[in-house]
């Protein structure tokens, strides 16, 4: 709900009126179902978790979480399956959060092309409601244009078809726009033809025609006022409404009354005043204002008594309310009024005292006036630690000094009050944030060292290895084997059994050199060729199958030295520097500076909405504070006066007496 | 009506018009100051999740590196035989999660939410998850079913779903968990 009841029932006090804020609560259930209501057509079930953990924190009025998830999805490629839904989801997101703009660039961009066709296929309601909401927060926010421009998109049919409550109230706030300014009249007979539309539409019209009433007032058109509010009491006299709207009805009927009773007493119909003020209920929103005005008219009807009466009742009140500062005063001139001149100084003398001190009151108060001290007047309505907001972003709150209750009241001052609120949880969620990233900086930061010792240790491994020495190795044969290719030099390949086969042959040879040159020498020396012969035949024709060996053996060992080459260039690459590290560093880096950006741009904003806050309540009280200081000089130059009068008759009566 | 009374009725319809004036008619169009103020808090709310979408990404990239990423989902359809409870996750042997919901929850996961239950590093090869799911069944009677589900982890995100769904032939809740590719 937008504001407390009894701080809501003034129906023109924003432009907004208290059916607004009476079915704001409505609102926020029609408003999170938006999304919901695009998403008819999509799947059942989520088609990527994403977007099932999207509508998860999106159902339960998670908004930043929510909108949080569908950036971070979309940062990853986007979400599968499901079209534009998401964005139309991220729509009514941006609406609860209160990013009312963004809203409405990614509303324009979805549901209308520059042929007002729409790039999503939704239902003609659907959209018609996407176009309503999106106009009501911008008449919310006072930024009437937008509004205008947003309602204007609606398709009236269409969502008088759908909702006939939400068209009425569409109807409620062009008619609301139309009278404050011209130009966003429509063509086809204004805000006249609205009402008329709005006749039958219970609530809605009752408030409407309440605030053209006050608005022939404003014009000085009195005795339109009188008989528009007439027929408006008489219409919800005749009425019965539902059980849920019996207190909203009787609250709007008893404003009606008393701002027909203030047009009689205006035009000193004093009867009708009476009638009409004695009709109001004692336990009313505005029973405490009848009773003034009944005052005002049994005085005017010269039934002082009864105005006394009346005056005393309101001067037992506790609450402070600013509009009964008048009670005072009114109580001493009627008392005067009564021929009771002891009774009425005394009064007097009360009420000076009174304005008095509460004027000294409200300088302190104005001296002392801090965000604190404010914020302990009010009493917020909470829901885990968290204050509970209306679908606007407005917070529940209400007064825990009733004097606030008015300034509290006004559509600024709960702006205001939001955005500080918002701007707090930005603020608490920076510095939880930057904590966040203070964890990160540690946990690279360990990584890095951990990191930097086990490199430290492979190279020390590495080095043990004696890689340089193996890799010349590696060369030197490479060229041995490529210069025996070359000349193919078989003996070169040689298998290790040929070559232990040819160091005896050698031997035999030279053992048979020393031998003397007999016949047996001689047969040796024979079988020795024969045995040469073989040996070198079949090296030779061994020949290809030891190359082949050998080649093997080099391609193998070639390709395990580029490995030691690879893994050893690795780790000194990875010895030398860790790109990863410093991505994730240089993101950190990054999102510390963004961090510490935003917490200067939030204290500035904080320092202004606080600001501005102070001094909304600043003019309140000023402006309480001259008025008090009027009601003081009348009550004391009716003291003096009265004092005087008494004087004289005092020494008249001396003289007489004498 | 004497004079003294047209003055009483005069001096009294000035105080309380100041007051109706001033209750009916205030009509404080929002101040550019506090517009600009709104607009400020608008843009500030948008640089706000583009740092938290930032440090999200950077955290599961810090913590849940992709080749090592285990996600565990939960999701309910319709979830008219059973009202949901507490859910417990085991993976390996071990409980790495439990989770009780509230209402606010519960609406939110049959209205098609997917809660993302749990987060966590495993290693590549063969891995053994199994949840435990408690609630009110039919017939108002307290309800309990596990089910268990061996995968296949590989060098990319890993990601499970546990579905509490409802079984329309014998008219009671079925739990299942299902790996998402």
């Amino acid at each position: 709900m937008t504001r407390p009841v009894a701080f809501s029932l003034k129906p023109n006090k924003t432009g907004t009126g208290t059916r607004l804020g009476a079915v704001a609560a409505g609102c926020l259930a029609l408003l999170l179902s938006v999304p919901a209501v695009f998403a008819e057509e999509s799947p059942e079930r989520a088609k990527d978790p994403a977007y099932g953990w999207v509508l998860y924190n999106y159902h339960q009025g998670e908004a930043f979480e929510a909108l949080t998830l569908l950036d971070v999805a979309r940062e990853r490629g986007g979400i599968r399956g499901h079209g534009d839904y998401p964005e139309l989801v991220e729509g009514g997101l941006m609406l609860s959060y209160g990013m009312t703009r963004e809203a409405r660039e990614l509303f324009i961009r979805l549901l209308e092309d520059e042929y007002g066709r729409s790039r999503v296929t939704l239902a003609p309601d659907v959209r018609s409601q996407a176009w309503f909401y999106l106009g009501k927060v911008f008449y919310l926010e006072g930024d009437y244009h937008l509004a205008y421009e947003n309602l204007q998109r609606v398709d009236s049919e269409v969502l008088e078809e759908a909702d006939s409550e939400l068209h009425a109230e569409w109807l409620y706030l062009r008619a609301q726009l139309a009278m404050i300014s011209e130009e966003f009249s429509d063509s086809a007979g204004g805000y006249e033809t609205l009402i008329k539309s709005l006749k039958h539409s219970g609530p809605w019209a009752h408030y409407l025609n309440y605030n053209l009433a006050m608005a022939d007032i404003a014009a000085d058109d009195f005795t339109a006022a009188q008989q528009s509010l007439q027929e408006l009491i008489s219409v919800m006299d005749a009425e019965s409404p539902n059980d849920d709207l019996i207190s909203e009805h009787g609250a709007l009927r008893d404003q009606s009354r008393l701002s027909l009773a203030r047009l009689y007493l205006r035009d000193g119909k004093f009867d009708e005043a009476l009638t009409l003020l004695g009709a109001m209920p004692l336990d009313g929103v505005f029973s405490d204002r009848g009773l003034f005005d009944y005052a005002v008219a049994a005085a005017g009807q010269g039934e002082m008594q009864r105005a006394l009466d009346a005056l005393n009742a309101l001067s037992q009140r506790d609450l402070f309310l600013p509009w009964r500062e008048q009670v005072p005063y009114a109580r001493g001139y009627v008392l005067e009024q009564m021929d009771k001149p002891r009774e009425a100084l005394q009064a007097f003398t009360l009420a000076a005292e009174h304005y008095e001190n509460r004027g000294e009151e409200l300088v302190a108060d104005k001296q002392a006036l801090t965000e604190e001290n404010l914020m302990a007047r009010l009493n917020f309505h909470r829901d885990n630690d968290e204050i509970v907001t209306d679908s606007y972003g407005r917070l529940r709150v209400t007064p825990a000094d009733f004097g606030l209750s008015e300034v509290l009241a006004t559509e600024p001052f709960q702006q205001a009050l939001g955005e500080l609120n918002e701007l707090y949880r930005m603020q608490a969620l920076l510095a939880q944030r930057e904590q966040q990233l203070g964890t990160f900086e540690t946990m690279l930061e360990t990584r890095r060292v951990q990191r930097a010792r086990r490199s430290q240790e492979a190279g020390i491994e590495l080095e043990q290895q004696q890689p340089d020495e193996w890799i010349e190795a590696q060369k030197a044969f490479r060229a041995d084997i490529e210069a025996a290719l070359a000349e193919e030099d078989a003996e070169f390949f040689m298998t290790t059994e040929q070559k232990a086969l040819k160091a005896r042959l050698g031997k035999v040879a030279a053992t048979l050199a020393q031998l003397p040159d007999d016949q047996r020498t001689a047969r040796q020396r024979k079988k020795y060729q024969r045995m040469k012969a073989y040996f070198d035949w079949s090296v030779a024709n061994d020949y290809g199958v030891n190359r082949w060996a050998a080649q093997k053996q080099l391609r193998e060992l070639s390709s395990e030295m580029e490995q030691l080459q690879t893994q050893r260039s690795d780790i000194e690459q990875l010895m030398a520097g860790d790109s990863e590290h410093e991505e994730l560093a240089s993101r950190l880096a990054n999102n510390a500076a963004e961090v510490q950006s935003l917490k200067v741009q939030v204290d500035e904003a904080l320092a202004q909405a606080r600001n501005i806050l102070i001094s909304r309540l600043d003019n309140a009280r000023e402006q309480q504070s001259s008025e008090l200081r009027r009601y003081r000089v009348a009550s004391r130059h009716a003291q003096a006066r009265l004092a005087d009068q008494l004087f004289r008759a005092g020494k008249s009566t001396e003289a007489a007496n004498d | 009506m004497t004079d003294s009374q047209k003055t009483l009725v005069a001096g009294l319809l000035a105080a309380f018009m100041l007051f109706m004036s001033g209750s009916l008619f205030a009509e404080t169009d929002p101040a550019e100051d506090s517009k600009a103020v709104a607009e400020r808090v608008q843009d500030l709310k948008k640089k706000v999740i583009r740092l938290n979408r930032d440090l999200f990404i950077l955290e599961e990239d810090l913590l849940f590196p992709a080749s090592t990423q285990f996600v565990v989902f939960l999701s309910v359809d319709a979830g008219k035989f059973l009202q949901l409870d507490a859910v417990k996750l085991k993976v390996n042997g071990d409980i790495v999660a439990s989770h009780l919901y509230t209402e606010r929850q519960v609406t939110a996961l049959e209205r098609g939410g997917m809660q993302r239950l749990y987060i966590g590093n495993l290693k590549t090869g063969t891995h053994e998850v199994t949840a435990f799911v408690e609630g009110i069944g039919p017939n108002n009677r307290a309800y309990k079913q596990a089910a268990t589900v061996s995968f296949e982890k590989g060098t990319d995100t890993a990601a499970l779903e546990i579905r509490i769904e409802d079984r329309s032939s014998d008219y009671q809740p079925m739990v299942s968990i299902v790996e998402w590719e």
